[in-house]
């Protein structure tokens, strides 16, 4: 039977689906006619900081909805609020950006919305198979708002791309929930990490197929090695906010969803596990940092160096699955997740704010001259940049010598030496574009280099204000998501 | 002609790892089929292919293990397919009025 609890639990994801459902109600009910954007942008920002204070209200215990199926704990209270805060910085991006204002503007606000439902699910799923529901409503509500671009050629493209290749990993995923369920008996995940050591130990084919499939399918979703390939063409190719909602609230709700599976220590009977998903690290890392190198256009550069962050979360998961204590390894993956999420969306809202044409890219040389014509957004990608490259006291800094911290204390020496090496490389392109604001001289006459959109301005100005900030004071946010997070039991 | 109790003889010997290898088969013709063919229709429904493929399995499972949990995952992964496949026909749709034919070979603007 369905409880009050259960609803509870769910209330913040039925906010939003309201919040979402009236601007295109108010259309329907206009004959068609496009609600003003304010008035859209409005009620999903008023849904979304309504789902935050719902989830606010309900945390500090750990509850359980629907026989277990959804589990809302610390960890899912924080992503919770990363996902809601990371979605309202994309729509706020969204709403003046040359691929998405005014055409249908309800109707993407409406997916965006399904999109954070979905991904909340992701967040708080307890069962592999809501898992499942949570990443293919997330990701079918994307491929759709990638489609609903004003380009036309590049963002088909994308948008194809992304199906074909997230379908196909779905498929990949699902076929390993069947192995687990036959060799488990349960898609419950508790069930299933109680089990993996005697699995592991008897090695047991079957199950080994199937979590072998079930990381395979996850690696797709955040782009670890073998199955990056699609993350530069597909984040080329969409609506700047899109991507900026993709690269952040995406990655971590599949994160936190990964650290979930991983929550056991019965992964440690089966070493060669451990030496494999280092290995993907490892190649994650360096793959993304040496083709971000070569790249030109920005946001391709950005691809590929959210390709490299998704090589150092791993680092935090091998330490969390593989090491001594889930606990400190988890909280430090989601303050890395934190650090990551808020210098992308700020590193995305500049190439929304420069980008004036649909289908005209930015290329890194583009921003010469940026430095004269607007030397606020300069500044603050500046700091957001610095922060990427993890250079002291940004964010970025502490997250990665977090991050890198806990690996030692697991002794994962091997893994941090190339953490380390990968953040030195990663500081060459990560540079470029400041090297190219400051130090080359541009002519005068240009009329290039418009900034557009006052929301997406703030959220650059906000980000990098935030970068600073909670790099200046970064114990406080650890500790509250220490706390959350310990309260689990 | 063979005569009944051979043929329930055989079917009763069928057993979960028949079920296993047909829906492992089925899998991997689906796999093959989203690598190997151009056309979009024909990737969709081989994306299809590798989903119903895990129904098998889960039903297998879920009848060997007496469990009902499988067949009622059966459902979710229907919903599942039939949303996928009503929005990558809709992606279909809108790739053919861009470029009048629905083959991947177009997709070729995306390069770094």
């Amino acid at each position: 039977m369905i409880a009050l609890k259960d609803i509870l639990v769910v209330a913040p994801m039925l906010v939003l689906l309201v919040a979402s459902l009236i601007p295109v109600m108010i259309k329907v009910f206009n004959s068609n006619r496009e609600p003003a954007p304010f008035v859209t942008i409005a009620y999903s920002i008023l849904g979304l900081v309504a789902a935050g204070f719902l989830t606010a209200s309900m945390s500090g215990v750990k509850q359980t909805a629907f026989s277990d199926a959804l589990v809302l704990d610390g960890m899912g209270v924080w992503g919770t609020y990363l996902v809601l805060g990371s979605a309202a910085f994309a729509i706020m991006m969204a709403y003046d950006h040359v691929d998405t204002y005014k055409r249908l503007f309800s109707e993407k606000c409406f997916l965006m919305m399904g999109s954070v439902i979905g991904t909340l699910t992701l967040l708080l799923s307890n069962d592999l198979i809501v898992t499942f529901l949570g990443i293919e409503t997330m990701s079918l509500c994307i491929y759709i708002l990638i489609a609903m671009s004003r380009e036309e050629v590049l963002s088909k493209e994308a948008s194809f791309k992304y199906f074909v290749l997230g379908s196909f990993a779905s498929a990949i995923f699902l076929y390993g929930i069947a192995m687990i369920y036959g060799t488990v008996g349960s898609t419950q995940i508790p069930a299933i990490t109680a089990k993996v050591g005697e699995l592991l130990t008897n090695k047991n084919h079957l199950f080994y197929f199937g979590i072998g499939m079930l990381i395979l399918g996850f690696a797709f979703k955040v782009s670890i090695f073998p199955f990056h390939f699609w993350t530069p063409d597909v984040y080329q190719g969409s609506p700047t906010p899109i991507t900026a909602f993709m690269a952040t609230a995406v990655k971590t709700a599949t994160f936190i969803a990964m650290l979930r599976v991983f929550q056991s220590t019965g992964y440690q009977a089966e070493p060669k596990l451990m030496s494999a998903l280092s290995w993907l690290a490892v190649m994650t890392m360096t793959v993304g940092n040496t083709a971000a190198i070569l790249q030109k256009n920005f946001k391709r550069v950005l691809a590929y160096s959210s390709v490299a962050h998704s090589g150092y979360i791993m680092i935090g998961l091998i330490a969390a699955a593989f090491g001594d204590n889930y606990d400190s390894a988890a909280i430090i993956v989601l303050f890395y997740l934190f650090s990551y999420s808020i210098m992308t969306l700020g590193s995305f809202a500049l190439i929304g704010i420069l980008e004036k044409k649909v289908g005209v890219g930015l290329n890194v040389d583009d921003l010469k001259g940026l430095a004269k014509k607007h030397p606020v957004l300069a500044a603050a990608l500046t700091v957001i940049l610095f922060s990427l490259a993890g250079v002291p006291p940004t964010l970025g800094f502490f997250g990665k010598f977090s991050l890198f911290g806990v690996a030692i204390e697991q002794d994962l020496y091997w893994l941090a030496f190339w953490g380390v090496l990968n953040s030195v490389v990663s500081v060459y392109y990560y540079l470029r574009p400041v090297v190219v604001i400051y130090m080359t001289e541009s002519d005068e006459t240009s009329d290039e280099l418009v900034a557009t959109g006052g929301l997406a301005k703030a959220t650059l100005v906000f980000t990098a204000a935030l970068t600073v900030i909670i790099g200046l004071a970064s114990s406080p946010l650890l500790e509250m998501v220490r706390a959350a997070v310990l309260n689990r039991h | 002609m063979p005569t009944s109790a051979v043929v329930v003889d055989s079917i009763s010997s069928v057993g979960l790892n028949h079920y296993l290898i047909l829906s492992a088969i089925l899998f991997s013709l689906g796999v093959v089929g989203v690598l190997m063919r151009r056309n979009i229709i024909v990737i969709l429904m081989s994306i299809e292919l590798m989903l119903n493929a895990v129904n098998i399995a889960f039903v297998a499972f879920s009848r060997s293990l007496q469990n009902m949990d499988g067949q009622a995952m059966v459902f979710f992964v229907m919903t599942i397919a039939a949303a996928e496949a009503a929005v990558g026909l809709a992606l279909a749709t809108t790739i053919f009025k861009k470029f009048r034919e629905v083959n991947i070979r177009y997709f070729e603007h995306l390069k770094g």
